[in-house]
């Protein structure tokens, strides 16, 4: 047993295969950029729509967030990557096939754009009555107090609901290497059937995982814990 | 609709198995999580020896994603520790362990959130530290923090799709069998993703008028 605990404890094998995993992460980076793009955009549309004054237009709204805040993630995944492109090669009658990346941000970024419309909605609902009619009587027109008054402020309460939604997508998009995004869970494995040896290799996963995502977090923490005070004062 | 009954509707057997599993799991992995995080949280507030190891303990739960965690609880725990020697307990066991470092911050931020002069109170009342945890604070934190706790229900739910990646035989792994049987991954997938979308909308509206009404009882304002 103390053996098996040496084995996994001794990196050095995950040290050697540094330059391929190293890889994989920045494949993470980039799957976590799109996705949050995507996210930040369809969240917000859909935080628009559900404060509409067109009842429709918050149905829609209200659809959507309720439907990609209570979907597990990694069966939106495999719906994306494997019904959604028949669904297109249906209607525009061609076979279409989707690249596993492709895949991978459609599916995180909806997902997560259930969670950001919720925090989007949040912060529009606290914006005062007076601040949207003072913008109207200086004849600013809807879509010029939306970017001048609304967002700004909404931006600046949401910021620290936001910047866990980033680390919770962060930590999402391990899952992408079960589509064969070449991630770094996805170069773990395939070193794995390799080597045979899953002890170091997985152990460095998590810990490499965990310390990255810890020091994100606990600066996330701290940095929302003195935006809090300077927003309220 | 001839393939949703084909392939749907005459697969429920196997369908509904898979749903049976998931829902075992989810449930052991949750009442675990509940009971393993008031451990790490009592830990980390009373037993000061012991406190820095529940807080790493805590913060790796939390901070490390679920898909690394569970392979790392399948392959690697196994030949370290000994156990779990199965798939379905590495599966609940992992899905417990993240949800617990969840749950202990939850608790903890009950706790810190009660007024000291409560607890004052009950002691000057004669009330032993048994007494007064039981009486004063678990059933104030237990309110206060209702919505969380049923919110964890969730997130166990969704994250439990990923135990069909080590071959437990859950609702996903079942209808990823039958993909690969049939080949014709639309209404299979399609039924798949609305019954788990529906499930955890359902958790999370019965946790809510649960916890408003509750609360109303005890006469706490709604959340």
């Amino acid at each position: 047993m103390s053996d098996a605990l040496k084995q996994s404890l001794d990196l050095s094998m995950f040290w050697e295969y540094r330059a391929i995993l190293w890889q994989g992460l920045i494949f993470n980076v980039l799957v976590f950029q799109f996705a949050a793009s995507v996210a930040l955009s369809v969240g917000l549309g859909a935080a628009l729509l559900r404060v509409n004054r067109f009842l429709p237009a918050r149905i829609v709204g209200t659809l959507h967030v309720e439907l990609f805040r209570n979907a597990p993630d990694y069966i939106m995944l495999v719906w994306v990557h494997f019904v959604l492109p028949l669904l297109i090669g249906l209607v525009i009658q061609r076979r279409v096939e989707f690249h596993p990346f492709i895949s991978a941000v459609i599916a995180l970024g909806f997902v997560y754009s259930g969670y950001f419309a919720e925090a989007f909605r949040a912060g529009i609902q606290t914006i005062p009555q007076g601040n949207l009619d003072a913008g109207r009587a200086f004849g600013m027109s809807e879509r010029l107090i939306l970017w001048r008054i609304t967002l700004p402020q909404v931006v600046r309460r949401m910021l620290p609901e936001a910047l866990n939604l980033f680390i919770s997508l962060f930590k999402a998009t391990t899952i992408v290497s079960l589509i064969a995004v070449p991630d770094l869970m996805y170069n773990v494995s395939m070193v794995i059937q390799q080597e045979m040896r899953p002890l170091p290799l997985y152990t460095g996963a998590a810990l490499t995982y965990f310390l990255i995502i810890f020091a994100l977090s606990s600066t996330a923490r701290a940095f929302s814990e003195r935006w809090r005070q300077k927003i309220l004062a | 609709m001839g393939n949703w009954e084909r392939l749907v509707w005459n697969q429920r057997d196997v369908l509904f198995a898979g749903f049976a599993v998931t829902i075992e799991v989810c449930v052991i992995a949750f009442l675990s999580a509940v009971i393993g995080g008031l451990v790490l949280c009592l830990v980390r507030l009373y037993v000061a020896p012991l406190r820095f190891v529940a807080v790493v303990l805590i913060e790796f739960f939390r901070d490390t994603p679920i898909f690394v965690q569970l392979m790392w609880v399948a392959y690697v725990w196994p030949e370290v520790f000994g156990f779990p020697n199965d798939f379905f307990t590495a599966g609940w066991l992992a899905l417990a362990l993240q949800s617990s470092g969840y749950l202990a911050e939850t608790f903890r931020a009950g706790i810190e959130s009660l007024p000291r002069g409560q607890l004052e109170a009950a002691f000057s009342a004669g009330m032993s530290p048994v007494q007064t945890f039981r009486r004063v604070v678990i059933p104030q934190v237990v309110l206060s923090s209702a919505p969380s706790i049923v919110n964890q229900f969730t997130v166990i739910v969704k994250s439990s799709t990923l135990i069909s990646v080590i071959t437990v035989p859950d609702l996903m792994s079942q209808s990823q069998k039958l993909v690969n049987v049939w080949y014709e991954p639309i209404e299979i997938l399609t039924a798949t993703a609305a019954l788990y979308i529906l499930f955890v909308f359902l958790i999370s509206l019965a946790g809510k008028l649960i916890a408003d009404r509750v609360r109303q009882r005890f006469g706490l304002a709604a959340s």
